[in-house]
């Protein structure tokens, strides 16, 4: 996820950009660029946030610009990789949201014919394609739209060149709006930069070019003009933001799908070293959600593999360091959490090789590990991991898949269709019965184990509720002297080895009085009859099933807190990212 | 001559009646407020305008269009969010390109004075005198100059006041952008003329007429003034056994049923359909497609678009929004019976006669009485036999 901003009109386009970048943080932060075209084209690109850096940027002269703030997917955020990219000659430049995907084949045919490239990224191919055609041409939308064609994957972009009056832009499955102002035309990611200046907006659909000029918008699609719908936006700032949902995390919770399959899409073993291809044992360092996910692929892998697999909490590891060998995996969505670098560093001085499952590409713990594997969450702002746990989930159950021997390509790739459907659900009786708890138990076996963790995890960070998270078998084993009618129980019973097991345990629960909120297959005809409430959630494989019970509980969290009147983006006495021990 | 009319603001003195439109666009003799501005504007022989629009701008767009209407062009500039005068004034740079008279769009002025302010020298400041200088920005007057302008002042140095009307060439812009934000975070377009007060080089011209509306009981005395000049007209249907006297002007597609009794001046807009049995008494202006039946009487106010006052209804010296509806037998009343000024929400209006202010789509129950100085949010509602005083909230449910 990038943000991107475009300008043509009546006034200096750099401080406007400039604006409108700030108000597209939240889709990434670790570089940004403006160009404008002036007496030439002119430009400023750098690393770090646009909010501590823009003072260059807003000097640029010239009523037409673009913008560009970044989340790191190609090349790690550095000056070079920043957007815009310019082409050889220096008078065209492309901002781009998305991935194009066959790049590398193309960046690899542009070389061949005397291209230079400057950065690491994908975008930089589209603006060389572009010089090539628009070289022909002469004409800046001919050049866009031959090279729209040769493009696959997922792109929102805008272009402009010197001596160019407008601006060309474009989209394929990337947000794209174009604000209508007065004498003035934006184009922007979303509503967020437009909003200060007009109401006025059309949204681009998937295949559309444009070519905008300060007073004039022209749209085609496969070859025709076509007419998108002028619409008059009511939302405020805060509102485009959460794209029109209550809370970051109600919105987070819905972009998994999407979060899901992009990292499945981007992960690629082959790329990665060969300790990772084929590990004798696996050692995986992680706090909090992390370490859930670590759990669960601990019991993938070692059935599907026969590695074994030992998950260590960070911050135990640095001080009752175990004796260890094999591949040291740490999960951390920021990158930055203290403990789990401290974890690895140590790794590495008992000389480990050690893997970094991270959301942000050039953070500090992608350079200390020896292999990165970069989820696709985009950015997360809700405090409780939604998305970015699912990521880690695909990258994990990513790497089961290639060292089982890619069994479960066509499984994964389509998990997120099963996602899709689960966030549809109704929780309405099972949020009434968890909102009056004072304690609520979380139980399931197996991968479910972990499952049952993050779900009682959740709870606990959102909504304030004692919550716990527990192997079935061993509630007997002591808690079970808590359990009376005010302690409901959520258990998670699919089919498998040990629903007969679950089954058993539910029904000793019940008979302590506890309410029993099931999560179970649809269509089981066993479960709805001795518990409370019955959760049904698509029958299909143990992996798939991990990841909708996550999200149902995921959801129940969410509507509990929300039932109860929390503040779910930003907990109490909670931070993002745990930098310190 | 272009023409800059700074309309951007909500005008959050007038709620409730901005819940759906800004200030310049509240009816006075059934013309939005600006729009009798503009005309004068038009009159003195001024074509080329720019709107700055921001709170409520799609009601201002789509009632003004391009200004073809009129006769004149308009064209628009976004100040989305008001960051104060002077930042209004610079989202219409550009869009003017030589010397251009300034306007409040909120007040009422002649079309002589715009036509002598515009062959002023510029600068110049458009001034009025009022009888409560407090609440505007005072002014001193040397010599044909402005010598001092002081906002708000709680001790007013004289009762001469900025009109908020007028001539800048383009220099203005640059003294703009040498303006600081003000304590209140705001760039004020009087902080921008400080230099050239103190260099009296900002002349002052006398405006003959001025008038300004403030708060809502504001408008009962604006849209009389405004229909003071009204021409009788019928471009509706009027039936037999109806009295009309003085002047009343009657919209396209509106029927007076027989037994009506109207008292001008008295504007009703398109569609309406009034009596039978009404008695309407001036000055009053009746938006479209309104209905005022059966033994309904309203007495000096405006009442906006698409309001029923259908059955025994009273209503006097009260201004109500559009969309509202009077259960049957609902009445206000409009005079304190210890003859005081009446006040509204502690506000005084300075009136002995007012009603109230009733905001948007508010829904009476049969038979609610609503006592003098209520005001009343938008999409309120209330259950039959309310008796309603005070200030109600804004969708506020009252049973």
């Amino acid at each position: 996820m990038c943000g991107i901003v475009g300008y043509v009109g009546r006034r200096d386009a750099a401080p406007l950009i400039v604006e409108g970048l700030k108000k597209l943080e939240y889709r990434g932060y670790d570089s940004f660029g403006v160009a404008t075209i002036g007496k030439s084209l002119e430009f400023d690109k750098h690393k770090g946030r646009i909010s501590e850096n823009a003072r260059s940027a807003i000097q640029l002269k010239g009523k037409i610009g673009i913008g560009h703030t970044r989340w790191a997917t190609h090349g790690i955020p550095n000056d070079a990789n920043a957007h815009p990219h310019m082409d050889c000659s220096g008078t065209i430049a492309i901002v781009h949201n998305g991935i194009i995907e066959n790049y590398a084949e193309l960046k690899r045919q542009l070389k061949a014919r005397g291209h230079t490239f400057r950065s690491d990224t994908d975008t930089e191919v589209v603006v060389h394609l572009i010089e090539e055609e628009y070289g022909k041409r002469k004409d800046l939308l001919d050049a866009v739209r031959t090279v729209i064609p040769k493009l696959e994957g997922s792109y929102a972009l805008i272009v402009i060149a010197d001596k160019e009056e407008r601006m060309i832009v474009a989209r394929n499955a990337s947000p794209l709006v174009i604000g209508i102002g007065d004498g003035e035309i934006f184009a922007a990611s979303d509503m967020t930069p437009i909003l200060e200046h007009t109401e006025r907006a059309m949204f681009l659909e998937d295949g559309d070019i444009a070519t905008i000029s300060r007073e004039e918008v022209t749209i085609f699609n496969k070859g025709k003009v076509v007419k998108r719908q002028l619409e008059l936006i009511d939302w405020s700032l805060e509102d485009v933001k959460k794209g029109g949902f209550a809370h970051y995390m109600l919105k987070e919770i819905y972009e998994q799908p999407q979060a899901f399959y992009n990292t499945i899409r981007a992960v690629n073993l082959e790329t990665v070293s060969e300790f990772v291809r084929h590990p004798l044992s696996v050692t995986v360092v992680a706090c909090g959600s992390s370490y859930h996910a670590g759990l669960i692929f601990k019991y993938l892998l070692e059935e599907s593999c026969r590695v074994p697999v030992r998950i260590e909490f960070a911050s135990e590891f640095k001080y009752y360091p175990p004796p260890i060998e094999g591949l040291v995996v740490g999960i951390t969505q920021s990158g930055e959490t203290a403990d789990t670098i401290t974890a690895l560093k140590q790794a590495k001085t008992h000389n480990c090789r050690t893997l970094a499952i991270t959301n942000i590409l050039g953070s500090s713990v992608s350079r200390l590990a020896d292999a990165t594997i970069f989820m696709r969450a985009g950015p997360e702002i809700s405090v409780a991991a939604t998305k970015s746990f699912i990521a880690q989930l695909a990258v994990l159950m990513q790497i089961v898949n290639n060292i089982s021997g890619t069994k479960c390509n066509d499984m994964l790739l389509h998990a997120h269709q099963s996602i899709e459907e689960i966030l549809l659900i109704n929780l309405t009786d099972a949020v009434s019965v968890c909102a009056g708890a004072k304690d609520l138990f979380y139980v399931g076996r197996g991968p479910f184990y972990a499952v049952a963790l993050e779900g009682a995890l959740k709870m606990k960070e959102i909504s304030y509720i004692h919550a716990e998270g527990y192997a079935a078998g061993e509630l007997k084993h002591g808690p079970f002297a808590l359990l009376s009618s005010e302690t409901p129980v959520i258990a998670l019973c699919t089919p498998g080895d040990t629903y007969g097991v679950m089954i058993s345990n539910i029904k000793e629960m019940k008979a302590r009085g506890a309410p029993v909120i099931a999560i179970g297959s649809e269509g089981d005809s066993e479960l709805p009859d001795i518990v409370d409430i019955f959760i049904p959630i698509p029958r299909t494989t143990p992996f798939v099933q991990v990841l909708t019970s996550l999200v149902t509980l995921q959801l129940l969290a969410y509507y509990t807190a929300v039932a109860l009147g929390r503040d779910v983006d930003k907990p109490r006495n909670l931070a993002k990212s745990v930098t310190v021990e | 001559m272009e023409c800059v009319v700074l309309a951007a603001g909500e005008g959050k003195r007038m709620r409730p009646l901005t819940a759906k439109r800004p200030k310049v666009m509240l009816p006075l003799a059934n013309r939005p407020m600006m729009e009798h501005l503009v005309l004068a504007a038009r009159d003195a022989g001024i074509t080329d305008f720019v709107f700055v629009v921001g709170y409520g701008e799609r009601e201002i767009r789509k009632y003004f269009g391009n200004g073809s209407e009129w006769g004149i062009h308009i064209s628009y500039a976004a100040q989305r969010n008001q960051h104060g005068t002077a930042d209004a004034v610079r989202s219409a740079r550009d869009l003017v390109t030589g010397p251009f008279l300034l306007m409040n769009g909120d007040m009422i002025l002649k079309a002589g004075d715009i036509a002598n302010l515009c062959s002023q020298p510029a600068p110049c400041m458009g001034i009025s005198t009022t009888d409560h200088p407090g609440d505007y920005g005072v002014i001193l007057e040397d010599g044909g100059f402005v010598t001092s302008l002081e906002e708000k002042s709680k001790k007013p140095k004289s009762n001469l006041i900025n009109a908020g009307a007028y001539l800048f060439t383009q220099e203005i812009f640059d003294l703009i952008d040498q303006v600081h934000p003000s304590p209140r975070g705001e760039l004020e377009l009087t902080d921008a003329l400080a230099g050239l007060i103190a260099e009296k080089k900002l002349k002052a011209y006398h405006m003959s007429y001025w008038m300004d509306v403030g708060h809502p009981w504001d408008m009962l005395d604006a849209n009389t003034t405004l229909m003071g000049s009204l021409d009788a007209k019928n471009a509706g249907t009027v039936e037999e056994g109806v009295f009309l006297q003085g002047s009343v002007d009657i919209g396209k597609g509106s029927v007076i049923k027989s037994g009506t009794y109207i008292e001008g001046p008295c504007v009703i807009g398109k569609n309406c359909r009034i009596g039978p049995h009404a008695y309407i008494r001036g000055a009053t202006s009746i938006g479209d497609d309104c209905h005022i039946g059966h033994c309904s009487e309203i007495k000096n106010s405006i009442i906006m678009n698409g309001t029923k006052i259908p059955h025994f209804n009273y209503i006097g010296d009260s201004v109500i929004g559009s969309g509202c509806n009077f259960g049957a037998g609902t009445k206000l009343a409009n005079l304190r019976h210890d003859h005081q000024n009446v006040k509204v929400c502690g506000k005084d209006t300075r009136r002995k006669k007012f009603g109230a202010v009733i905001g948007d789509d508010v829904s009476f129950g049969i038979n609610c009485s609503i006592n003098v100085g209520s005001m009343i949010g938008s999409g309120a509602q209330f259950a039959p036999n309310s008796s309603i005083e005070g200030c109600t909230g804004d969708k506020a449910t009252i049973r």
